[in-house]
């Protein structure tokens, strides 16, 4: 398959402190991937990195088919940075121009695709006020609008929605899924996991510089299926017979909730329960959010230096 | 690199520092040209062609030197934080990611910045001259060179201090060009000094200052190409003073300051193209 980004081994270290260590990535073109991972994991750091603001220590990467620091293939890259800070002096538009030219665009094709820009970000009618003038809202739009400048092949955004307003976010999305439409890659870094959920194909947990997990999002989540279970009569043999199937389980009183990994693991919970004399009152499968996997698999906050 | 040339030029017309040197401009040169207007006021009724041959070349040194402090100051306070500060706000992440090279976007720094205080410069020396030709109908001579060497001056300053906004934050970097300054305008002095008194000492340690930054040194090049003493009598008595020019810079200093821009140029590019953003 035809690889937006693909990462080998790629470290950044800032001194002794590790900003990211030995990330493999494997981003395939046409997908919009969630990097995920709590304050400080090294998100930010991975995507600098990428985006050629930081020089890795070692390791290397290949964006849309070339080496890392390639200039000419920034022309199909955007780039959203975490603090969206700009030229505030100059107004929206002269700003979106100036950051058009820097793409090398001119003439008509760059008036065109401002206008555009400008109304697909929502901006539209605002780009004669100085950016200074913005909302915090307004000026992260006006950032993506920077971004998608180039019609780009691929997008980086780091934390695209932190100052938007609930509508905003829905507007961001539905930008990101139009430009997925047009077979167009895109990189999240995030921590809003409803909004990942909803528009992510595939996501990478990063957790102290390593990535701990990555997959597409449904096979993450189908490798995880948890199964609540009101149980009355539980004995000990009984509750022994269903660990022995479970990755995981839990007892509260008569609820019982058990993780397993397969579908077919589900009615063998079932017949465990009934052959070993439980009565089942209740039994529901769980879709495992990708809060609760975020929360499982970065391990909850709680710190292992 | 155009386009960032461009931006910055235009940064620099935006900024309140352009304000401030402006409205300074205008009052320094607004006294000065009253100066010199009574001091030719007077020679006219008294005429003493003797003292007027001396008094109106120190005038335009004296004019010269501060304007050069003004272009001076500009030239450190516009370039101090042109990439540092960048930097710390964060507003070069999203324009060092374009299809941009390193190296471009410092020269286009180098290159806006540079056109703009050259500009400025030219303008103080034009009106300078101006003020002196009309006033005390003093001819001067080698004036375009001369006014190619004052534009030099704040570029010579903006290279260094650009090449520091690429290693320093931008505090530390403003304290270190201003001692850096500060530095050449003493060791100028110093070195004036040591022609006058004859101590080689003093001389050395002003060829050395020059060296380190050679901006006052193009000041007194500047003031001998327009007052020539080889032809004027009165020449060694011009040269006196704190603004004058004892001993004339070689053409050899003016080369030295010309590959100093370039070095501190490249420099800056240099540690610019592998720095971590
Ligand atoms: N310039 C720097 N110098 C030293 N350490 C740094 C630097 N930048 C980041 N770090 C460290 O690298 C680690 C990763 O930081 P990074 O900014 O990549 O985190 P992040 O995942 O983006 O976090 P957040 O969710 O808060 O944005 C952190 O421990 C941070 O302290
Ligand atoms: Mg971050």
């Amino acid at each position: 398959m035809d690889m937006a980004i693909e990462t080998f081994n790629l470290t950044k270290k800032y001194g002794a402190k590790v900003g990211c260590a030995e990330i493999c990535l494997r981003v395939p073109r046409g997908q919009i991937f969630g990097f995920l991972g709590p304050n400080g994991a090294g998100k930010s750091t991975l995507v600098k990195m990428l985006v050629g603001l930081l020089f890795p220590t070692s390791g290397k990467a290949i964006l849309l088919g070339r080496a890392l620091g390639d200039i000419e293939v920034r022309k199909k890259i955007g780039f959203l940075p975490e603090n969206f800070r700009y030229h505030d002096w100059l107004t929206g538009q002269q700003l979106l121009e100036f950051h058009a030219s820097l793409y090398k665009l001119g003439g008509t094709a760059k008036k065109r695709r401002v206008d555009e820009v400008l109304d697909l970000v929502g901006l539209a009618g605002k780009e004669k006020q100085k950016v200074q003038t913005y909302s915090k809202g307004m000026r992260q739009r006006v950032g993506l609008a920077c971004a998608l400048l180039p019609d780009p092949d691929l997008l980086f955004l780091d934390e695209p929605t932190s100052a938007l307003d609930p509508i905003g976010r829905k507007d961001v999305r539905e930008i990101l899924v139009t430009i997925k439409a047009l077979g167009k890659t895109i990189f999240l870094n995030s921590h809003l996991l409803s909004e990942v959920e909803m528009i992510c194909d595939a996501v990478a947990f990063i957790r102290q510089g390593k990535i701990i997990r990555q997959g597409l999002l449904e096979d993450l989540r189908t490798g995880d299926i948890q199964v609540e279970m009101k149980i009355g009569g539980l004995t000990p043999a009984l509750t022994a017979a269903l660990a022995s199937l479970a990755r995981s389980i839990e007892i509260e009183d008569d609820l019982v909730r058990i993780r397993v990994k397969q579908d077919e693991d589900i009615p063998r919970l079932a017949a465990l329960v009934v052959t070993g004399g439980g009565f089942l009152f209740e039994m529901n499968r769980k879709r495992s959010t990708l809060e609760e996997m975020f929360i499982r698999t970065t391990g909850g906050g709680e710190e292992i230096c | 690199m155009l386009t960032m040339m461009g931006i910055t030029f235009r940064e620099g017309l935006n900024r309140k520092v352009m304000l401030i040197s402006l409205v300074l401009a205008v009052i320094f040169l607004g006294l000065y040209g009253t100066g010199v207007h009574y001091a030719g006021q007077s020679f006219n009724e008294h005429p003493n062609p003797m003292l007027a041959a001396v008094v109106y070349p120190q005038l335009l040194s004296f004019g010269l030197y501060f304007g050069g402090f003004i272009v001076s100051f500009l030239a450190i306070f516009s370039a101090v934080g042109a990439i540092s500060a960048e930097i710390e706000t964060g507003i070069i992440q999203a324009v060092i990611t374009k299809p941009i090279r390193r190296r471009d976007y410092v020269l286009g720094k180098f290159l806006g910045l540079g056109l703009f205080l050259a500009l400025y410069a030219a303008l103080f020396f034009i009106v300078i001259a101006m003020i002196i030709n009309i006033k005390t109908g003093l001819v001067l001579d080698g004036q375009w060179r001369a006014l190619g060497l004052f534009a030099l001056q704040p570029v010579v300053l903006l290279a260094i201090t650009l090449f520091g906004s690429v290693v320093l934050p931008t505090i530390a970097n403003g304290v270190v060009m201003f001692m850096l300054y500060a530095v050449a305008v003493i060791g100028g002095m110093v070195e004036q000094i040591g022609w006058l008194i004859g101590n080689t000492g003093l001389q050395q340690a002003g060829i050395v200052t020059s060296l380190v930054m050679p901006v006052d040194s193009l000041y007194r090049k500047i003031v001998h190409l327009l007052m020539n003493p080889t032809n004027n009598p009165l020449g060694a008595l011009q040269q006196m003073g704190p603004f004058g020019s004892m001993a004339e810079p070689s053409v050899w200093m003016v080369l030295y300051a010309l590959s100093y821009v370039m070095i501190f140029t490249g420099l800056a590019a240099y540690a610019f193209g592998r720095k971590d953003i």
